[in-house]
């Protein structure tokens, strides 16, 4: 027990050293397999274990055993069947092997960009989550409460079970909690009018057709994507997750014009807050890692693809860089190649610290990894990944008065009330209400837009 | 006739409104069929253009689906003058996303522009079972199967996909080409493709020296 205690205590150390600009003593290793691959992993059902996660218990004991990582190696997901079953989701569905995924669908016509504009967050409740929820038929009010109501007890029901187990192999193990700061999770404005809302090829209609609707919709979008994002609590190991979508797809200048300019602001706000983010450069962002090194200092990127020395030369002294090795090598090559990749790999990327070691993205089969290869892996970078200068500062300090917040609109609908708004139409209501009713309001408005990413 | 020159500039150029004018100013002259195909290869030529600016990083995804809107528009407005003349084809690709897997942005844009390099393209869609795979093969008899996916867990269904067509014997009849974000060069041996290609134009290119 306390050998489990002293492992979690140096887990714990080698990550916050990363986020307090220190080099580390050796680099975290952050590996795990996702709800799908964890359920092959132990030969359960894939849509048995969706609907109850805790049938993977013996299997998220049996990876803890078998595989190394610095965090709790497996058992999350985000998406589950007990909140977009009851809401007949078309944005997240099941395909035939039980995966779920997210299909091209459109949620906002190009001719509804004015009404986006006006009022963005009664647009999107109104139109866009309608359209991609089927069950929240607005003609028929009654069952679309229970629908949502369900929805939402199902949403509050995964994430509790998920997290009990999470927790329980976290402490059973000692790994570092990523959960235990908090966090957040949006998308970029851009991103977001993309992805559920005018869709991959509508987006890239618009870009070209009607640029300056698009950009007005990114400043209608901005204040409701920022505050999806805001963590609860502020901590220099807490981040906002954003995964970045289209950028890859789009010639700069569109990128520059359309996508760049409300994306650097929020995450220079949140920066203002003392805020991380935590960003996944889907694709390869080689021709934009320029832009990248504008950003706060201490953004931790996640990159997929690209050319390792070209990232940390240009990003590697300011930036948390993490990602990069190929999850598709765990199958396609051996695992002395996949070993001798990893330390070519810590060769170019560890030195000077603000690197953590990841793959570039989540195995999401258990099919796509020989886990011998990866635990091959992880071994390798716990062992060969050791630092001789450890305790020294790694590279430039963020502080948060470097940033301001620019204006920006203020999230104004008849649909989220401030607790002022409310007292006001409310007044008899006393003040002891309001950590649970506006805390309801909040919950209410992050499970709303959550369905939008 | 209008200027077929100008044409295939302005496609290149994903020029929207100056296609669209020049096409429906040219059906405005009650044109015949043979003229109308000379149209429609003068666009075919843009999107040569616009393949070749994307291979050279001057053009991106976002850009090839534009194009791909361009083309369609165009087609429609040439439909009615269409009918009747003869097109040729110079093969015919049998495309889908493989079993397991939704995402087909990636093959809708390399379906728009196998056809607008004058391909037959029999699209299966999304979530594509082996047996369907080895059904149309049998009832088509094409030259070319595209696999798509986006998913990891694509390789193994295309692997799948290929061993079936290698059961039901039809493996020496066609070609295999996978397509999407996973393939690889060791992907594409252990799967046992004949090419594999990341890039729609790129793709194409590959299939039109299949056929030659």
């Amino acid at each position: 027990m306390a050998d489990v205690k002293a492992l979690q205590a140096e887990r714990t150390q080698i990550f916050h050293d990363v986020h307090d600009n220190k080099i580390p003593k050796r680099v975290p290793v952050n590996l795990s397999l996702p709800l799908e691959p964890l359920a092959g992993y132990g030969g359960i059902d894939l849509v048995e274990a969706q609907w109850d996660v805790s049938k993977c218990e013996p299997a998220l004991d049996k990876l803890c055993r078998n595989f190394y990582s610095d965090i709790c190696p497996g058992g999350t997901s985000l998406r589950y069947p007990g909140y977009y079953t009851p809401l007949e989701s078309q944005s997240f569905v099941m395909g035939s092997n039980g995966t779920f995924q997210h299909p091209e669908v459109v949620g906002m016509l190009p001719e509804e960009y004015d009404d986006l504009i006006e009022n963005p967050y009664n647009c999107l409740l109104e139109k866009v989550i309608p359209r991609q929820y089927k069950a929240l038929k607005l003609d028929d009010p009654i069952n679309m409460m229970l629908s949502f109501t369900k929805a939402v007890l199902g949403y509050n029901a995964h994430m509790a079970e998920q997290g009990v187990l999470v927790s329980k192999y976290t402490e059973k193990y000692g790994y570092y909690s990523t959960s235990r700061y908090g966090g957040g999770f949006t998308e970029a404005p851009f991103d977001f009018l993309a992805d559920q809302l005018r869709s991959f090829k509508g987006i890239s209609m618009d870009v070209r057709r009607m640029p300056e609707k698009v950009a007005e919709a990114c400043e209608a979008l901005y204040p409701i994507t920022l505050k999806k994002g805001m963590p609860k609590v502020v901590s220099n190991y807490a981040s906002v997750f954003i995964p970045l979508h289209m950028p890859t797809f789009m010639r700069e200048k569109d990128f520059a014009k359309l996508w760049w300019p409300s994306f650097k602001r929020m995450v220079e706000e949140y920066a203002s807050l003392g805020i991380h983010s935590r960003i996944f450069c889907e694709d390869n962002w080689d021709r934009y890692l320029d832009y990248l090194y504008e950003l706060p200092t201490d953004t931790i990127m996640m990159f997929e693809y690209g050319t390792p020395k070209l990232i940390k030369e240009k990003l590697g002294k300011k930036h948390i860089i993490t990602g990069l090795f190929p999850v598709t090598m765990l199958k396609t090559h051996s695992k002395q190649e996949c070993v001798d990749y990893t330390k070519q790999l810590l060769d170019i990327l560890a030195p000077g610290g603000k690197f953590i070691f990841s793959l570039d993205k989540n195995p999401i089969s258990i099919g796509d990894v020989n886990m011998d290869t990866f635990n091959a892996v992880a071994e390798t970078v716990r062992d060969y990944g050791v630092y001789g200068n450890a305790g020294e500062t790694a590279g430039l300090q963020f502080n948060k008065e470097d940033y301001r917040p620019s204006p920006s609109r203020k999230l104004e609908s008849k649909y989220y009330n401030t607790w002022e708004q409310y007292k006001e139409s409310h007044p008899g209501v006393s003040d002891f209400g309001e950590a649970k009713l506006q805390g309801f309001e909040d919950s209410l408005f992050q499970f709303l837009m959550f369905l939008l990413l | 006739m209008l200027d077929l020159q100008a044409l295939t500039q302005a496609v290149g150029d994903l020029d929207e409104p100056t296609v669209l004018e020049l096409v429906k100013n040219f059906m405005a002259t009650h044109p015949g069929g043979e003229e109308a195909q000379q149209v429609v290869t003068a666009c075919q030529k843009g999107m040569g253009i616009v393949g070749n600016l994307f291979e050279k990083n001057e053009y991106f995804v976002g850009d090839l689906i534009f194009a791909g809107e361009i083309l369609t528009q165009t087609i429609d407005l040439l439909r009615p003058a269409l009918a009747g003349a003869a097109s040729q084809k110079v093969g015919t690709i049998i495309i889908g996303t493989v079993q397991g897997d939704l995402h087909d942005i990636g093959k809708n844009i390399f379906a728009g522009m196998a056809e607008a390099a004058s391909f037959e393209v029999v699209d299966l869609g999304i979530d594509v079972k082996p047996e369907a795979f080895v059904e149309k093969i049998k009832e088509v008899k094409p030259q070319i199967v595209g696999l798509s996916g986006v998913l990891t867990l694509s390789l193994d269904s295309m692997r799948n996909i290929v061993n079936e067509l290698t059961n039901a014997g039809l493996r020496e009849r066609v070609k295999v080409i996978i397509g999407g974000n996973p393939v690889s060069e060791a992907a594409c041996q252990q799967i046992g493709a004949d090419a594999f290609t990341t890039n729609a134009a790129e793709g194409v290119k590959i299939c039109q020296r299949w056929v030659k």
